[in-house]
């Protein structure tokens, strides 16, 4: 407090020393910039940057230069450089202090720092502001508007390390469209920052950040750094994987990463690919911040893709990995990235998985489920959602167990929605059990917490809960189905389908297909509530563009019309036009659609209604002839996929055991 | 399905998958969920006896060529309840596995022994003699070769008296979901048949259900 009141002082000596110590104490301590973030100093240091900005200003104003004003300015210099260095401190990878400094409206006075004729006063501003542009939090600089682009590329021009390096760090942090990419490589941004490249080690570093903000999915803009200086530009790059800084190494193989992902053209054989693998594995070595980056390096690398996957598994990934996750004192950061890492070498292949599980660091990650950082949190369910694919595992039943279950349940209620929807989905895949373990997860009351999730205010919300439901329902026992099913009730489940968002109608279609497949009495779910939900499954057939929409829904249908005679006819009433002017019914545009799928699905739900077997099907075949239905099915005798041409065949062949008449 | 041990057996293998892009030949009525049911013949020199069997889809991953699912064998003889095993299955497809096994004891001879019984195989029998079938395009022929190898029982120990070294080359029909096999191990009975058909568990018609994961 003493320390603030000082700051307050009209003393420009105690003014000044104020401003080193609050500097001092702060800088790397989070514990103190905290303490002093909620006295208020962040406000009162950009207060005296203000008022030492507007004296230098009226100085200028004025003119002549007295010996009082050049006192002042001894001051009003030092007042910047130790108020921008505070500022920027507070804004040091912390987020809290980012939000204060902007908050306090400090930013357009350090730009103005810049403007200063004396250097250190620039390379105070110049450096207080990278930190600054290094959180997301800082707003974004418009790059295309008035004269930014000008002020850009002095900053890349100027002779000042730091300068430069913030020139660089705004590229980073704010270009971000195509077409501000492109502006930058029009303007000679390219060129600029391959030359910062051979600059010091700050320069190298934020050159290759940028760099790699400039290439991000723009293959035109890789291509044209490729060509530069004749063709080197790119060994550039890769000479700097060995540089002895680690920081340098991580980000010249963020940057080839970018780079080949960004671009089929590039850095695509296989040795590049192992090199970058076994960079981005041993820079998770490093105790600090390069080592906490590493392994998010490692799964832009590894994402999506199959073979590098297989490569990773091959290096041993899986163990390297794991064994620094047995380390319990890890950086949420670092925690975060390692499951990340796991999750997407485990996403496709189930040998990784395998291997994962042998490997007893399983306890860790459900461990991770209750870490206090959300984004930790968040990863534990996304690695287990990834291992958690493996059917053999499912089958046996492995993972629906408590010391699973019950804390993934638990973030159901997390106050986050990104938690919830990361946690719906390792839930999804956990209920797509086949033994004996759905019912334990109705007992732990979790189906409750499902449900009320499918009516959440989120589309994302209820699109994964009822995603888990439709997974939860698959084969299952009738009683659990009953149980599902008295808790969800008929008419949230049409209300469901008629969603204004088209994916939770697609899953909620899903969820009915599976809720009347198996025992023939579960067709009648259906019919409860005056049929409340074969009408919005009609409604949605008849509207619907999506073909996802039409598969679920015609999947509906036709189960429904595998049941006995009184099932068949009121899938038959649906299938007639509703509306007057309508005289085509929808089915008909699902076996014209270019989706085979669809096609297929439309066709079964014939092949239904038209069973030799029920008593009904030669007057259903007649009905369907005479609304079109059959000589389009017709049409289909060489349908081009072989799914729907054998399905258009069993629909005819049953026609024929009827005889002449129906053709 | 498991059939009784006659000698020790060899500890079972998990199948690996292969990576690469392929045309997979897809069928619904071979999609999870689906139910199968019929008999296996595991007669001996001794005496003529057939177990029934229930097969149910459980997994399908055909850009990997793989299949997985239960058998459920319900008069085994020495076992008190039915058995249940959990097999896992490859797609003969060109790209992820061919029409020879390479592994689980079985040489390309006895490959051909075995996929030559079956009716549907005989157009490709020279070509399979050449390269095992890779060159082979099998997205648009009514029928699906497969090999289910049983990885486990489901709700019996390993001690039960009944052996899954063994698996089957299997043949559907995408026609009208039929499916052939025949159980080869060394160590068993040869051409151990198994005949199932696709059912519709009391239902006048076909129903599907589908899971997703994430």
């Amino acid at each position: 407090m003493d320390l603030l009141n000082r700051l307050a002082s009209l003393d420009p000596d105690i003014k000044l020393k104020a401003l080193r110590e609050v500097k001092n104490q702060i800088i790397g301590n989070r514990t103190k910039k905290l303490a002093f973030l909620k006295l208020g100093a962040i406000p009162a240091v950009a207060s005296l940057l203000a008022a030492a900005i507007a004296e230098a200003d009226s100085q200028l104003k004025n003119g002549e230069v007295t010996i009082a004003d050049k006192n002042s300015n001894y001051y009003n210099n030092n007042t910047f450089i130790q108020s921008a260095a505070v500022l920027g401190s507070f804004a040091c990878g912390f987020d809290d202090g980012v939000r204060a400094v902007l908050d306090a409206g400090a930013l357009p006075y350090l730009i103005q720092l810049l403007s200063n004729p004396d250097e250190k006063v620039v390379d105070a501003g110049a450096r207080s502001l990278r930190m600054i542009y290094q959180s997301k939090l800082t707003p974004k600089y418009e790059i295309l508007q008035d004269k930014k682009m000008e002020f850009l590329l002095s900053l890349l021009n100027s002779e000042s390390e730091n300068v430069t390096g913030l020139g660089a760090s705004i590229i980073t942090h704010s270009c971000e469209t195509s077409l501000e990419q492109k502006s930058l490589s029009d303007a000679g941004v390219l060129k600029k920052l391959l030359g910062l490249l051979e600059g010091s080690f700050s320069q190298r570093d934020a050159s290759l950040e940028s760099l790699a903000a400039l290439f991000r999915n723009n293959p035109e803009v890789v291509s044209k750094f490729v060509g530069q200086e004749s063709g080197s530009a790119l060994s550039s790059i890769i000479g700097l994987t060995k540089d002895r800084y680690p920081r340098t190494r991580l980000l010249a193989c963020m940057c080839l990463i970018v780079i080949r992902n960004s671009s089929p053209f590039y850095l695509q054989d296989v040795g590049i690919k192992t090199k970058l693998l076994y960079l981005s594995l041993e820079l998770l070595d490093d105790p600090g911040e390069v080592g906490d980056e590493a392994p998010f390096v490692f799964s832009s690398l590894i994402m999506e893709k199959e073979d590098l996957q297989k490569l990773a598994f091959e290096a041993n990934a899986l163990e390297k990995f794991s064994n620094h996750l047995q380390n319990s004192r890890l950086h949420p950061k670092r925690l975060q990235g390692i499951l990340l890492a796991l999750a997407d070498i485990c996403s496709k292949l189930e040998s990784c998985r395998y291997r994962f599980l042998s490997l007893e660091v399983w306890n860790m990650v459900t461990n991770a489920l209750t870490h206090d950082s959300a984004g930790v949190r968040t990863a534990a369910c996304i690695c287990i959602r990834s291992v958690t694919r493996s059917i053999k595992n499912l089958c046996a039943g492995y993972f629906m167990n408590e010391v699973l279950v019950i804390p993934l349940v638990q973030l159901l209620n997390d106050s986050l929605v990104s938690v919830q929807v990361a946690a719906l989905g390792a839930i999804s895949n956990i209920l797509v059990d086949f033994t004996t373990g759905k019912s334990t997860f109705v007992q732990c009351g979790a189906l409750k917490q499902l449900i009320q999730l499918s009516k959440s205010m989120e589309s994302t919300v209820r699109l994964n809960a009822l995603w888990a439901l439709k997974n939860m329902v698959f084969l299952a026992d009738d009683r659990c189905k009953e149980g599902i099913f008295m808790e969800l009730t008929a008419s949230l489940l049409a209300s469901l389908i008629c969603d204004h968002n088209p994916f939770v109608q697609e899953q909620a279609l899903a969820l009915v297909r599976n809720l009347i497949d198996g025992c023939i009495s579960s067709v009648e779910y259906v019919f409860t509530e005056n049929g409340i939900i074969l009408d919005a499954v009609r409604k949605q057939l008849e509207s619907t563009s999506k073909a996802e929409i039409g598969i679920q829904g015609m999947y509906v249908l036709g189960n429904v019309a595998s049941g006995n005679e009184f099932h068949k006819e009121a899938v038959m009433q649906q299938l007639l036009p509703q509306v007057d002017n309508e005289n085509q019914s929808f089915i008909i545009k699902f076996l014209q659609s270019n989706d085979s799928r669809l096609r297929t699905a439309a066709v079964w739900a014939i092949v239904n209604l038209t069973f030799p077997s029920s008593p009904g099907a030669f007057r259903r075949l007649i009905k369907l002839r005479s609304l079109g239905i059959v000589p389009e099915i017709r049409n289909m005798v060489n349908d081009p996929c072989l799914d729907v041409k054998l399905r258009v065949r069993t629909v005819l062949g049953q026609a024929v055991i009827f005889g002449d008449g129906l053709t | 399905m498991p059939v009784r041990v006659v000698e020790t057996s060899a500890p079972t293998q998990i199948s690996g998958a292969h990576s690469g892009q392929i045309s997979p030949p897809f069928c619904t009525l071979l999609s999870v969920g689906q139910a199968f049911s019929g008999t296996q013949n595991v007669s001996s020199l001794q005496k003529d006896e057939a177990w029934r069997v229930n097969v149910r889809i459980q997994g399908c991953d055909l850009e990997h060529g793989y299949l997985c699912g239960t058998m459920e064998a319900l008069n085994v003889p020495m076992a008190d309840t039915p058995v249940v095993t959990f097999w896992e299955g490859e797609i003969v497809d060109g790209k992820n596995y061919s029409f020879f096994t390479g592994k689980w004891e079985a040489s390309s001879e006895d490959d051909i022994r075995h996929w030559t019984k079956f009716p549907s195989f005989s157009p490709f029998l020279c070509q399979v003699e050449v390269d095992g079938g890779k060159s082979l395009d099998l997205s648009n022929y009514p029928y699906i070769f497969m090999r289910w190898k049983e990885q486990y029982f489901v709700n019996v120990g390993t001690d039960c008296g009944l052996t899954i070294a063994g698996f089957y080359y299997v043949c559907f029909s995408c026609t009208d979901g039929s499916i052939s096999g025949f159980y080869y191990d060394p160590n068993s009975s040869p051409f151990q048949k198994l005949e199932l058909k696709s059912t519709n568990e009391g239902r006048s018609g076909f129903s599907f259900s589908s899971y997703e994961l994430q």
